[in-house]
């Protein structure tokens, strides 16, 4: 596949994140490998509490890893770094966090919110430079430098969004992490903000981590797709070819819970719960493996055995078809 | 019917039409002030406390009154005169107008309340912002408030009060010595509160740095909460004066204050009670006055009232 000579932009080795309380520690991630690759979209999906969101923030330095490695263009960025690198990582990965109404502060003015990012690392020369910078990090998502000096509670839940989009961009960052950016928005304004997203990444060749747990979205915005599953990915694959031939259940009943909108298809259709207890674990432990060029599926050899078949099985329905 | 093209035209979309706002533009300051003189009992109050404040500051260079001058005391015919329009509140047993030994009681009174308070404030707002921001300083700190607010309040004053002396400066500390812990817990709890507030982490990354994630993040969002505090001290401080001072263990004769008049008013209180019923009076005014303006002002600088 074209994936051998593309360069990895971020990759993330073994991870694993510990949260503790007290004595009792929970692991939310467990053992997990990607490669994100400049210039695509990549999805990270999953249930409430996969640990997609720990996933992100492990990247972004937010969470502290308990093991593993993150890797940003070859260099290492999560554990102890020193005050320079961890600028550098700042200026490199920004993040568009999931709520708009909670992720700006309310008593500060537009102004202050976009600019900060550019204040902590002076990136302009002059307060007319700087000016400009957030006029222009304004009307390019779509806002008026009238604005400036409103404050967030002044606007609508989209508006805001793009607030956050603006503060993100202004960094000129490489990467971008965008944390379930539509999920707490009106269903009328999701399609503006994915434009907007899509709309920077053809401009600047920005690179995404996409994190949502919508998969209609995940299909029309991302190039590749990795399902999570209780802090461990079950499945990676490019995104047609992840709806083409889910092989692990959970990506399969993920994929069966997306309504179709038709009320007959709806009314016949077999909603597969997907419960691990009820899986044959039998077998040694199961690893992330290639079952096909660019797609990995969790499983041992006993299960990647049932897996080819049934890929065998969906190849040659496609075919008929 | 047959549609006429000619009828209609093309309409150009104004893509940022939008986005305007049509609201008024929003001032914090502004709302804080429409939102507080909405309240007439508040207005009415700080007319009051302003009244106090500004008699008992201007009164005084008027009046030169010092308890320790006592120019009629040997004159008996002008001890003990009731109210009356030359003397408005009276004269007391040593002949001295009540109304201006009122007005030098209310500034002393006052100063050490306001300068309590603002100790207290200051010292406890600082604190409570690292002490709720570092997890480390919350070990120690929490300990330290345990064992300080196990000690009986009043207690530690007057046993400070009698190892200093009597005085202003004694008291202003030994009110002031512990309660700016009460007011770093307090502001400690708030904090904690907003810390992990997700505007918090985008802050972070952003690079902002945790000195300026505390002034520019967390700080706008607790002058509700300092005003509340302020607004709660003051009048306690004011009753603290007059009951330590009452019960014989505050200023001295040197310094004439609320609490000095009602103790050495109570005296005469078949006689003239009007001496001990005015200082008392004037104490509750001011008190009550200062803390409905404070709670007015408290709830108006609370952002989440001025959408309504």
């Amino acid at each position: 596949m074209e994936n051998d000579n593309r360069e990895v932009l971020v990759s993330v080795k073994n991870l694993e994140v510990t949260f503790t309380n007290g004595k009792r520690a929970f692991r939310a991630v467990k053992n997990v490998s990607f490669d994100i690759y400049k210039g695509e979209t990549f999805a990270l999906v999953g249930e409430s509490g996969s640990g997609k969101t720990t996933i992100g923030r492990a990247i972004i330095r937010l969470n502290s890893t308990s093991n593993g490695d993150i890797l940003y263009k070859g260099k290492k960025i999560n554990g102890p770094l020193t005050k320079e690198e961890k600028r550098e990582v700042i200026r490199n990965i920004q993040m568009i966090f999931q709520d708009p109404a909670a992720s700006l502060n309310e008593r500060a003015t537009i102004d202050y919110c976009v600019s900060e990012g550019i204040e902590n690392f002076h990136l302009y020369s002059s307060e007319e430079e700087r000016e400009a910078k957030v006029d222009e990090a304004l009307s390019s998502v779509g806002l008026l430098p009238e604005h400036k000096s409103r404050y967030p509670h002044e606007f609508s839940g989209g508006q805001r969004q793009r607030v956050g989009i603006a503060r993100a961009i202004i960094m000129e960052p490489e990467f971008i992490i965008a944390d379930e950016p539509i999920s707490a928005l009106d269903v009328s304004i999701r399609a503006q903000v994915l434009n907007l997203l899509n709309k920077f990444k053809k401009e600047r060749g920005l690179t995404y981590m996409f994190i949502a747990h919508d998969l209609s979205v995940v299909r029309y915005f991302s190039d590749r797709i990795a399902v999570i599953h209780k802090g461990r990915i079950v499945e990676i694959a490019p995104t047609e070819e992840l709806f083409a031939y889910p092989l692990h259940p959970y990506t399969h009943s993920l994929l069966q819970a997306v309504p179709m909108p038709d009320p007959r298809i709806e009314k016949n259709k077999k909603l597969v719960v997907y419960d691990e207890s009820k899986r044959d674990l039998s077998g040694e432990k199961p690893v992330l493996q290639e079952i096909r060029p660019g797609h990995f599926v969790f499983a041992n050899e006993r299960e990647m055995g049932e897996y080819r078949e049934k890929l065998r099985k969906m190849e040659e329905e496609n075919g008929v078809k | 019917m047959e549609t006429n093209e000619n009828l209609f035209e093309f309409v150009k979309v104004d893509a940022t039409a939008s986005e305007h706002i049509a609201a008024p533009k929003y001032s914090y300051w502004k709302s804080v002030f429409r939102k507080f003189f909405a309240s007439k009992v508040a207005i009415a109050c700080l007319v009051i406390s302003s009244i106090i404040i500004i008699m008992s500051i201007v009164h005084p260079f008027i009046s030169g009154y010092s308890p320790l001058i006592t120019p009629y005391v040997n004159k008996p015919s002008m001890w003990y005169l009731p109210p009356s329009s030359e003397y408005w509140f009276g004269t007391d047993h040593v002949g001295n107008s009540l109304f201006d030994a009122i007005w030098v009681g209310t500034r002393n009174s006052l100063m050490i309340a306001f300068v309590s308070t603002a100790i207290s404030t200051v010292i406890g707002v600082i604190v409570g912002m690292f002490w709720g921001y570092s997890r480390k300083m919350d070990n120690i700190m929490l300990n330290i408030y345990n064992v300080v607010s196990n000690i009986p309040y009043l207690l530690l004053v007057i046993v400070l009060m009698y190892a200093l002396g009597r005085g202003i400066p004694q008291m202003i500390f030994s009110l002031s010595c512990t309660t700016w812990l009460g007011t770093a817990y307090f502001i400690r709890v708030q904090v904690m509160i907003i810390r992990d507030r997700e505007y918090n982490l985008a802050s972070e990354c952003l690079g902002t740095s945790r000195s300026r994630i505390i002034t520019h993040n967390i700080f706008p969002y607790l002058i509700s909460v300092i005003m509340t505090a302020v607004s709660r001290d003051v009048p306690s401080f004011i009753s603290y004066e007059v009951f330590l001072t009452y019960v014989g263990n505050g200023l001295s004769e040197q310094n004439a204050s609320l609490g000095r008049m009602v103790q050495r008013y109570s005296a005469y209180m078949s006689g003239s009670p009007y001496l001990f019923w005015i200082p008392v009076f004037v104490s509750a005014l001011i008190s009550v006055s200062l803390y409905i303006v404070g709670q007015t002002l408290a709830d108006a600088s609370d952002p989440r009232t001025h959408m309504v």
